[in-house]
């Protein structure tokens, strides 16, 4: 998502949104992707990426009439995916606090793999950061992982947050200060 | 110094996420992704008419029970008006003696 290009042209969008299945079918072929990994990236289980790319594009479909002009669809796509993944880390958060000593799948599968010792030392180097990062955004808000993670690791400019945030661009700066803030003092704290 | 060492924090944040960014490649979709996403539309579909169905039921079900009370009441009533005759004509019987009393002016002789 660094190089935040358009992936189908516009026509394709506004068909889809008169109903049309085969173009609805292409705009998710060109999308699928992307989406999917904005959403390994904000919720950190590999497992349960596909299933909430799955609602993304679900909810894509029965609301796409509500889309003003097509020009919007990828901070409007954008929104949808946050949206869901909000709602997926807040489930998630949920049960992690009814089911504290459960290991997720991924730590298991991660347990499984090291002792099988068959990775690499990158892959290992990888599995790392991710673990050092989720853990990390573990100790903040759902509202400031989100944030930091569209700006930091999706790397969408303050315009495309605001489209996204339909909030002002001062608003949208204090706002990721202040996340940044907390994370920094996390992970020093956890360094 | 403490400027420095804030400094310092941010710039290894920052490697952290480039580097988580590396770690996290985007996921190559299974085979069943497009499949699934049109069953979940259908599934959706399917309950979404079923509902509307379902409701279109209950209105015709209330509007048949509707029309069979008023089939059934109407009738009635027409049958057994609730007046026999205008209050004027209630009144003139009621009162026929009086009535007569003020034709005659009081003499009833």
């Amino acid at each position: 998502m660094r190089a935040v290009a358009v992936l189908i042209e516009f026509e394709l969008i506004e068909r889809a949104r008169s109903g049309d299945e085969s173009a609805f079918n292409q705009v998710l072929q060109a999308y699928r992707k992307r989406i999917l990994g904005t959403i390994a990236r904000l919720i950190g289980k590999p497992e349960d990426v596909e299933d909430v790319g799955q609602e993304v594009f679900l909810r894509l479909y029965y609301s796409l009439d509500q889309l003003r002009t097509p020009e919007v669809f990828e901070p409007w796509l954008y929104r949808l995916t946050v949206n869901a993944a909000y709602d997926y880390l807040r489930r998630q958060r949920r049960r992690h606090e009814s089911r504290m000593s459960d290991l997720s799948e991924q730590q298991v599968m991660m347990a499984d793999a090291s002792a099988g010792g068959k990775r690499s030392k990158e892959d290992d180097r990888h599995t790392r950061v991710r673990e050092q990062v989720q853990s990390l955004l573990d100790k903040v808000s759902t509202e400031d992982r989100v944030l930091l993670m569209l700006k930091e690791v999706e790397g969408l400019s303050l315009k495309e947050l605001e489209k996204i945030y339909k909030v002002n661009e001062n608003a949208l700066k204090v706002r990721l200060f202040r996340a940044r803030q907390r994370v920094l003092k996390a992970y020093e704290a956890e360094s | 110094m403490d400027r420095m060492d804030d400094k310092r924090g941010e710039d290894r944040l920052d490697a952290l996420w480039a580097e988580y960014r590396q770690a996290c490649p985007d996921p190559e979709p299974s085979a069943n992704f497009i499949p699934q996403v049109w069953q979940r539309i259908e599934s959706r579909r399917r309950a979404t008419s079923s509902l509307r169905h379902w409701a279109e039921a209950c209105v015709m079900a209330a509007l048949t029970l509707t029309l069979l009370i008023a089939a059934f009441l109407i009738p009635r009533y027409q049958r057994q008006p609730v007046y026999q005759s205008t209050y004027a004509d209630v009144l003139a019987e009621a009162d026929t003696l009086d009535y007569t009393l003020v034709l005659t002016g009081g003499d009833t002789r």
